[in-house]
């Protein structure tokens, strides 16, 4: 494969994978939301710790997009 | 003439039987009587929790096993895996570190998700009525109630080794009336207990009346 196929062949492969990580980058804003609002279904003194897990995993999707757009 | 000394009489101390009985919730607790500190949407003033339900905690297993062989893949099974197939080419390790960062951030939000669903759906009687809180899955929310002067039959159904063994059924409500739907106590921990709640609390409104 001549190194020109190669590359566009990669740039499409960054393309997808960053598509991809874009998506699961909504779904964890939706599991985000969808715990406020379950917070607001059932008031608990756990509750607290789970927004910060569902806001820790919505901080960390968009980490690992932000390092695949600049490694990859 | 003034008392100097009265001697204390013996006898047991009486307390507030509802205080004494009240549980204290914790992250993973599925079985309450009378908790503490829990409130949940369209409890009313006067509404008091008398018994709260999650599904057992038998039901997590699987997503527990499932998390954890997730977790341990990247460092135990892809290379066993890459051993034994012969790629026709080499994949650069930039790939391999967004890969496998993207592959712990997706096993993550998989153990959170079951997580949720687990913790919110809960089953709730009260003083006053019994309440299904039901999230089928994360964007999908289903409440039914069922008023305590509404139901006409309790009944209780625990089947299988795994529930025997960890004590849990399923606790069925039914209701009277077309519009009112039964509820449904599913793998919740304490099945017998569940219904002898529910009696005792409906025999008491009857009395009360």
């Amino acid at each position: 494969m001549s190194p020109d196929v190669t590359n566009i062949a990669l740039i499409v492969f960054k393309f997808f994978v960053l598509f991809g990580f874009g998506l699961y980058i909504v779904f964890a804003a939706v599991i985000f939301r969808q715990e406020q609002l379950m917070a607001n279904v059932l008031e608990e003194s756990f509750e607290p710790v789970l927004r910060f897990a569902a806001g820790l995993h919505f901080i960390a999707a968009i980490s690992v997009f932000l390092l695949a757009l600049l490694i990859l | 003439m003034p008392t100097v000394f009265e001697e204390k009489k013996k006898g047991k101390i009486l307390r507030d039987p509802s205080v004494f009985e009240r549980t204290i919730m914790t992250p993973l607790t599925s079985f309450a009587l009378s908790p503490e500190g829990v409130r949940f949407e369209t409890q009313e003033d006067e509404e008091e929790v008398v018994l709260f339900l999650r599904q057992h905690l038998v039901v997590l297993l699987g997503p527990l096993l499932l998390v954890v062989f997730l977790a341990l893949a990247p460092v135990s099974f892809f290379p066993l895996l890459s051993r034994f197939l012969v790629l026709p080419i080499t994949i650069p390790v930039n790939y391999i570190i967004v890969g496998t960062a993207f592959w712990y951030i997706v096993t993550f939000g998989f153990a959170l998700m079951s997580f949720l669903r687990w913790f919110f759906n809960i089953y709730v009687v009260t003083n006053r009525r019994i309440v299904d809180i039901d999230f089928v899955h994360l964007l999908y929310k289903e409440f039914s109630e069922a008023r305590l002067d509404k139901i006409q039959d309790i009944t209780y159904k625990s089947s299988g080794i795994f529930s025997v063994f960890f004590d849990f059924g399923d606790a069925y409500v039914q209701t009277a009336g077309g519009n009112i739907p039964n509820i449904e106590f599913l793998t919740v921990p304490h099945p017998a207990k569940v219904v002898k709640a529910i009696s005792e609390l409906l025999e008491k409104q009857k009395s009360s009346l």
